[in-house]
């Protein structure tokens, strides 16, 4: 069965090569991404078709539910990569609307070991369980959840200490919170961009004197 | 000859004005009723009619909630203050348009039975009853979306919000709606 995935390998780099001699050379000979996204596993569109980037203009983190997790060692290994070695300009936490790990977490149900790593998920909607119950019907709850999710993983980031180095070093970066649906394929922006280190503390509930979090953050897609 | 009711199409252009859109498409929606309950009372077979309404419920009603339910609204959300209390609504319409999609479905199957065997839905009381059903169901809904959300709408969103929220409403319809150049 899996031998069909080699013939359609072949056909696909043959197809390439005759379409565009340069294709491979020029992916090869790419500079380093300006982008980290960070993304869903469950998720069905690849981020370089939803920003119509070439492959290797993203450097692609995904796990489930599209989590950011401060003790998660291989996450905070991209992370570091991406802003030390590759000095990405830009990271992107972009979820999905039906999410299947958002939706495991608000099942109450278990699942076995994913509830440990979906834990996060569920204490985020506990805390917002007043505004999230007042939906009755269960996928537009799942939706508002994941976008609370995003939001919850740019706060992490924006209190991340690999961030805060980047931006101590002077280094360009912005944290971004988008969301996607598979029905349409488009992003929307859920406006939490952080560009520096005070708008990262206002956005991690640090005393600043700034603007509340989502306006100050507004920007446009 | 008695008059038929016919679902208009709403011009392109007005994909720049979301909000106008939106008015225009919940219209067309009133004319899908309408065309439900003509099918619905009518004893006399008319396929094009059928195939028509078919048709609508399979691409024109799941695009608007795709619209409202992954767009309109959660923009909404965010733009909406506490004041609003606009989160009970919102909830309450999107509880809503899954039970439209799933009365919608049962219609559409209906209404396929009747174009394979060529028969009047208004011939049987029981499909006339789920047709009625629907029809009333979505009514009510449009209504408070018309009263509720929309003046809200027009309230707490600023231009850019529209514009886009314009832009993805042609993207979902396959257009491109270009930025005005400064």
């Amino acid at each position: 069965m899996t031998q069909a995935l080699f013939r359609r390998n072949l056909a696909w780099a043959a197809a390439r090569a005759r379409d565009d001699r340069n294709y491979f050379p020029d992916l090869a000979a790419q500079e380093a991404p300006d982008y980290l996204w960070i993304g869903c596993a469950d998720s069905h569109l690849p981020a370089h078709d939803l920003t119509g980037l070439a492959p290797g203009q993203l450097f692609v983190h995904r796990n489930l539910a599209n989590l950011a997790p401060a003790q998660d060692s291989n996450f905070l290994s991209v992370l570091q990569y991406a802003l030390e070695v590759l000095k990405v300009r830009h990271v992107i936490v972009c979820g999905h609307y039906g999410c299947g790990g958002v939706r495991a977490a608000l099942s109450g149900a278990r699942h076995g070991l994913v509830d440990h790593w979906l834990q996060p998920v569920r204490s985020l909607f506990w805390r917002h369980a007043e505004e999230l119950e007042a939906i009755l019907d269960v996928e537009a709850r799942v939706n508002h959840l994941c976008e609370h999710n995003v939001i919850e993983q740019v706060i992490s980031l924006a209190g991340n200490p690999l961030a805060h180095d980047a931006w101590r070093r002077g280094q360009p970066l912005a944290v971004h919170g988008w969301i996607y649906s598979i029905h349409d394929g488009l992003l929307r922006d859920l406006e939490t961009t952080v560009s520096d280190l005070h708008q990262a503390r206002a956005l991690a509930g640090a005393p600043t004197g700034g603007e509340p979090r989502r306006k100050a953050a507004r920007t446009r897609s | 000859m008695k008059q038929t009711t016919e679902i208009e199409e709403v011009p392109m252009e007005l994909l720049a004005e979301p909000l106008d859109w939106f008015f225009a498409e919940h219209y067309r929606h009133r004319q899908l009723c309408q065309m439900i309950d003509e099918i619905s009372a009518a004893t006399v077979f008319d396929g094009e009619r059928i195939g028509r309404v078919v048709a609508f419920l399979a691409h024109d009603l799941a695009l608007h909630v795709i619209d409202e339910e992954e767009d309109f609204f959660p923009l909404l959300r965010r733009r909406c203050r506490p004041e609003d209390e606009v989160e009970g609504v919102l909830g309450m319409l999107s509880a809503e348009h899954r039970a439209d999609v799933a009365k919608a479905s049962q219609v559409s199957d209906l209404l396929k039975t009747c174009l394979l065997k060529e028969t009047a839905p208004g011939l049987d009381p029981a499909r006339r009853k789920i047709l009625s059903e629907f029809a009333s169901q979505e009514r009510r809904h449009l209504g408070l979306e018309n009263a509720v959300i929309l003046p809200i709408a027009r309230l707490r969103l600023d231009a850019d919000d529209l514009a886009t929220l314009g832009r993805r409403l042609a993207a979902r319809r396959g257009r491109v709606l270009h930025e005005p150049s400064a």
